[in-house]
């Protein structure tokens, strides 16, 4: 099919984004061919503002648009306590459940060899110095409970140990990571492990 | 259990053909491409969800049919079920009493088979990778815990091996992270060596008495199993996990060498002995199938003693290669116990007993027809 150059750039500008198909992409840019335009010209603001204005705290590695972050910046949280996360959205997730007080770190990932992700490759060179400097008393470890999340957790608390800290390790009801078709029995099982010292 | 109806529907050449079974024995008799082994096969699909000769699901659509129904009433002590799976270009359903089951962990467990076909003799005469997918299937069918463990394991030794390949022929220190693989592995080892080691014991004690009644008492069989890693059945896990991490402690250097994982349940293996001598290198011809069917039969014994009940069990193309002390001994084994799938291209070498006390079906071009 042999679309106008413009269409076919907003396609290819779709199909950029996680999840979208040619067939999605096109259903949209002919959708917003049918948009006014003053809606239109917003859309494109957001976009163009939310990447020109976010960037990652130098703290804590959380998306925000002022450094540090607020979580960072807001003195009524426990900054005795920092909890790993992989990504930012790790972070909303935790927040929204309003439960936890203390600061984070987002490390952008989780070591893989298969990916060619070593423990450089993601926030721990930086973890770690944070720990030697601030008032840090305890880290919960919250990378997800796949493989490479565990491998993660595993070599941060070897890395964390020797310095006195406590390490612990969030409990997971549902195991990602094997196959999930058999999810029920084995979350089941594993249920069993609670939040644990590791 | 038992199937009392199985209706096909677009299933292989097979465009519509609905059959009632005794609990007892059933034999199909057709020429070589009438649909003999699809019958089996159907079957097979309505315990498993998915075919025993081929991963790909859309192969068993009818050439001339637009989706491919395996119905089934299935008898159980606890009642009747009835079973439907259906495959359609773009995908299954599986159904439990007319409910569409999301997981096939769900759907699997209704009916439950064991299938002896002439490759099973691969189990005996085949290299470690056969024996060790015999394991993992007879242990993963019962038990989806094991099955993610073993998928765990893989994924883990995939990350080590990558590990050991880009660190290949260094002379630097691979640091914290090859302990944190070596832990992770270990772990996962001994979760997959605990359940082989309790499955082999079991095994090996329904195997070895069934293989003495076919052998009229003259064999004695033996399974091993045969780890890499200084670890021995009844082990706790954290012994288990010990051991392995010994074990890549002590090849570290070799591993590094050679830029792979030189232990673990990947590289075990099971050594079968026939009165103190290995059958896989010197049994003759009969007693590698006499091996092969012993362990096909304690199967049928182990599932019995899980779910209270014996499974369906499928013979394609095997009971005319038994000699008939053989055949025999394997009907007295089934009799009246277990209802039973026998394919057969004729009669001749089949004992006449057996097919006096069998309902008897032919099969021609996708035609099933019950002449007996
Ligand atoms: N998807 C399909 N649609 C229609 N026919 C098929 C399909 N797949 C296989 N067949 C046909 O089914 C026949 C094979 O059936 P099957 O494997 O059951 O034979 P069999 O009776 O077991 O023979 P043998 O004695 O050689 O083992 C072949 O003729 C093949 O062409
Ligand atoms: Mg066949
Ligand atoms: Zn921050």
């Amino acid at each position: 099919m042999h679309y106008p150059t413009p269409i076919s750039r907003l396609i290819d500008g779709f199909m950029k984004l996680p999840g979208i198909g040619p067939k999605t992409a096109s259903r949209l840019a002919f959708h917003v061919l049918d948009m006014n335009e003053e809606d239109v010209l917003s859309f494109a603001k957001s976009l163009a503002d939310a990447k020109r204005e976010l960037t990652y705290c130098s703290h804590c590695h959380y998306i925000t648009d002022t450094d540090p972050c607020r979580i960072c910046n807001d003195t009524t949280r426990d900054a005795a306590v920092v909890c790993i996360v992989q990504e930012s959205k790790d972070v909303m997730a935790m927040e929204k459940m309003q439960e936890y007080s203390g600061l984070y770190h987002v490390l952008h990932g989780a070591i893989s060899p298969m990916d060619g992700i070593g423990p450089e490759d993601v926030k721990i060179p930086e973890l770690l110095k944070r720990l030697q400097n601030d008032e840090i008393q305890e880290v919960i470890i919250a990378t997800n409970p796949t493989i490479e999340g565990e491998a993660t957790a595993m070599y941060i608390s070897r890395m964390v140990k020797p310095t006195g800290i406590k390490v612990t390790r969030i409990a997971h009801g549902l195991p990602v990571g094997g196959d999930l078709e058999y999810a029920d029995e084995v979350t089941l099982s594993k249920a069993i492990e609670g939040r644990r010292e590791l | 259990m038992y199937i009392e109806n199985l209706t096909l529907r677009g299933f292989r050449n097979y465009s519509e053909v609905s059959l009632t079974f005794e609990p007892a024995v059933n034999v199909i008799i057709g020429s070589n491409a009438q649909g003999k082994t699809n019958i089996m096969e159907a079957i097979y699909v309505l315990a498993m969800g998915k075919s025993h000769r081929t991963h790909r699901d859309k192969e068993m659509i009818g050439w001339e049919s637009s989706f491919a129904h395996v119905k089934g009433n299935i008898h159980r002590r606890t009642g009747p079920t009835v079973l439907d799976v259906i495959f359609t270009p773009k995908g299954k359903t599986v159904k439990v009493n007319e409910l569409e089951q999301q997981k096939l962990s769900q759907y699997i467990g209704t009916l439950n088979v064991v299938m002896f076909a002439p490759e099973d003799l691969n189990l005996v005469k085949g290299g470690p990778a056969e024996r060790r997918r015999f394991i993992d299937m007879e242990i993963g069918q019962a038990s989806p815990v094991y099955l993610h463990d073993l998928a765990s394991y893989n994924r883990v030794l995939k990350q080590r091996n990558q590990f050991l390949k880009d660190w290949q022929g260094s002379r630097r220190d691979p640091g914290a992270l090859l302990d944190v693989l070596n832990e992770q592995l270990a772990a996962q080892a001994a979760a997959v060596v605990k359940r082989r080691f309790e499955f082999i014991q079991m095994l090996q004690g329904w195997a070895e008495e069934i293989h003495r009644g076919i052998s009229r008492g003259k064999e004695q069989l033996e399974i091993n199993y045969v780890p890499s890693a200084d670890v021995s059945y009844g082990m706790d896990l954290s012994t288990l996990k010990e051991a392995y991490e010994q074990a890549f402690q002590t090849k570290r250097d070799q591993e590094m060498r050679r830029g792979t994982t030189l232990s673990g349940p990947h590289r075990e293996d099971l050594l079968l002995y026939v009165n103190g001598r290995n059958v896989q290198t010197y049994g003759s011809q009969g007693q590698q199938r006499t091996t092969a069917l012993s362990l096909k039969l304690a199967e049928i014994e182990l599932i019995r003693d899980q779910i209270g009940e014996y499974p369906v069990l499928l013979l394609d193309d095997v009971l005319s290669e038994l000699d008939n002390h053989r055949q025999s001994h394997l009907l007295n084994t089934i009799q009246g116990k277990v209802q039973t799938f026998v394919t057969t291209t004729s009669v001749d070498g089949i004992q006449h007993e057996t097919l006096s006390k069998a309902s008897i079906f032919e099969v021609s071009d996708g035609q099933l027809v019950e002449v007996k």
